[in-house]
């Protein structure tokens, strides 16, 4: 199971439940996956609440890209490629502002918000008026989607809609993007967005958020010291002690995640004690969820993955991060937390100060985790480490489809973790999308659920 | 004092005078170093141009009309 020259099937052997290093490690499969991974799929850009006004822009990055997220003047949002027509230099080198336009430093070729070419230095005298200023505006996505307030875009046209390829994973989504009460796209960004490079390869982050359970015993010391919103362990989660703990991957898409079932009928259990405004905050928003005729309101969010590098985590702490690839040995995070727009302030900054205990460069849990990345990506880059590949063979062949519990079915294969504690069918489902990535042609090789559903109907 | 015109300081209103020897005045300015948004007066060159709003780049302006009303004071 080499790599040697880039990427050759078998490195992810699924039949065996081994996953070459080479993957994680080999340059030229990094190469190889920037075009074949971060140039086809759907990547997270930002939150519409980053740009509220006309001219307000974000500079985000998609894959090693550096991008801009803009609200133009008459309010319409856009992504460009963040790079001048002209010699390629960054024509936005701001975190976040407002402009009227984006202007290259390098020559002085401006860009008006849309991404229209509006200002070319000498135009009537070096260019005699003759340069076809409509020929060379910003590079835009070819697609672009606004869910609920996140931004999402695509350089392939030819793949499918955003909704289409979140497929029955967009409820996991939900749970970060609708209200604590049930209400649809009530989150916000909340303070800015925390950015830092790990010594590893972007898949460990991308894999350990996939649904690993089986690393908690990384975070004894958090338990211990109680970091949680209560001083207790590292989350509120009394009520999980009735619910069924689910591993749910989403076969043809590559997203997976852990997520929790409550029984019917379940009354919500404290919560955010150390705070009684907060205490309280949260008691009516579970109320009000219960109330609300919504099939998310018996979910509780858990670490998962949007394939390929955009990890959710819905509850405690609600966040989404980002693992921009940077070269095959680092990546660069960047982590949004979400809160309420409308939850009070005494609310909001409560659970700043929990989710940046909790996550991000500082964040007491996150530093154990690229502990694990940094140390186990080193010591896989020899090339005796080489040589023996990683195994996923936790429960191989134990999950199950058409998942039901107390009258709650789920999609997707499910494996119930509430007596098991833990599988990689997670996974197993990332690395066979991956893998399906590098070898497909086009995004018709992609869809095996059009196909199925085609001959389905035939 | 170099002499250079510091257009980032032009405020809207100011008159100035361009390299070809047409006169704007500004409308707006993005406040980047490189451009403002300005209205011909005139233009001896091509007299069509006046009442046109256009993009001026900063190395075209020559000077600051002394009867220019907003130019930001140091």
């Amino acid at each position: 199971m080499h790599g040697a020259g880039g990427y050759q099937p078998g490195l992810v052997d699924l039949a065996s439940g081994l996953v070459s290093r080479e993957i994680f490690v080999n340059e030229d499969i990094y190469a190889q996956e920037q075009q074949q991974v971060f140039a086809r799929s759907w990547l997270f850009v930002g939150h519409e609440s980053q740009i509220p006004n006309p001219g307000d822009f974000f500079a985000s990055r998609m894959g090693e890209e550096s991008v801009i997220l803009c609200r133009d003047r008459v309010g319409a949002v856009h992504v460009f490629l963040n790079s001048c027509r002209h010699r390629g230099m960054k024509v936005c080198r701001y975190d976040d502002g407002n402009a009227t336009v984006f202007t290259c430093p390098y020559h002085g070729w401006s860009y008006a918000t849309d991404g229209a070419l509006v200002g070319v230095p000498f135009f009537r005298e070096a260019y005699h008026g003759e340069l076809d200023r409509t020929k060379y505006r910003l590079v835009e996505v070819a697609q672009l989607c606004s869910y609920k307030g996140t931004v999402w875009a695509n350089w392939d046209a030819a793949a499918p809609p955003f909704l289409e390829y979140l497929g029955e994973f967009r409820r996991f989504l939900d749970l970060i993007l609708d209200g604590w009460d049930g209400r649809e796209a009530q989150a916000e960004v909340l303070g800015g967005v925390q950015k830092w490079i790990i010594p590893c390869n972007w898949k460990f982050p991308a894999e350990n958020f996939s649904g690993d359970t089986y690393h908690n015993i990384s975070h004894r010391s958090v338990d211990l010291v109680g970091a949680g919103p209560s001083g207790r362990s590292r989350r509120d989660y009394g009520e999980l002690q009735a619910s069924r703990r689910l591993h749910v991957a989403i076969p043809d898409r590559g997203h997976q995640t852990i997520t929790y079932v409550l029984p019917k009928d379940h009354v919500p259990q404290p919560a955010y004690q150390n705070s009684p405004e907060v205490a309280e905050y949260f008691r009516h928003c579970e109320e009000e969820r219960r109330r609300r005729p919504n099939p998310n309101s018996r979910l509780i969010g858990a670490p998962g993955e949007i394939f390929p590098n955009v990890a959710l985590l819905p509850r405690q702490p609600r966040t989404l991060a980002v693992w921009h690839p940077k070269s095959a040995h680092e990546t660069e995070v960047w982590r949004f937390f979400f809160v309420d727009r409308d939850a009070p302030r005494a609310v909001k900054n409560f659970l700043r100060d929990y989710y940046i205990r909790y996550s991000g460069p500082a964040g007491m849990t996150e530093q154990d985790d690229m502990e694990n990345w940094n140390y186990a990506h080193a010591a896989s880059r020899g090339v005796i480490a080489r040589r023996y590949p990683y195994t996923y063979e936790m429960g191989m062949g134990h999950a199950v489809e058409n998942w039901e519990w107390d009258g709650y079915q789920l999609p997707g294969r499910v494996v119930d973790l509430t007596k098991a504690q833990a599988s990689e069918e997670p996974m197993r489902n990332l690395y066979r999308r991956w893998a399906q990535f590098m070898e497909a042609e086009s995004w018709g090789d992609l869809m095996a659920w059009r196909r199925n559903n085609a001959q389905a109907a035939e | 004092m170099s002499g250079v015109i510091n257009v980032r300081d032009l405020a809207v209103g100011a008159r100035l005078m361009l390299a070809s020897g047409a006169e704007v005045e500004i409308v707006s300015n993005p406040r980047d170093g490189v451009w403002l948004f300005a209205r011909y007066l005139s233009s001896p060159d091509d007299p069509a141009l006046a009442g046109v709003e256009e993009m001026i780049f900063a190395q075209d302006v020559v000077q600051v009309r002394p009867c220019g009303e907003g130019q930001r004071q140091p």
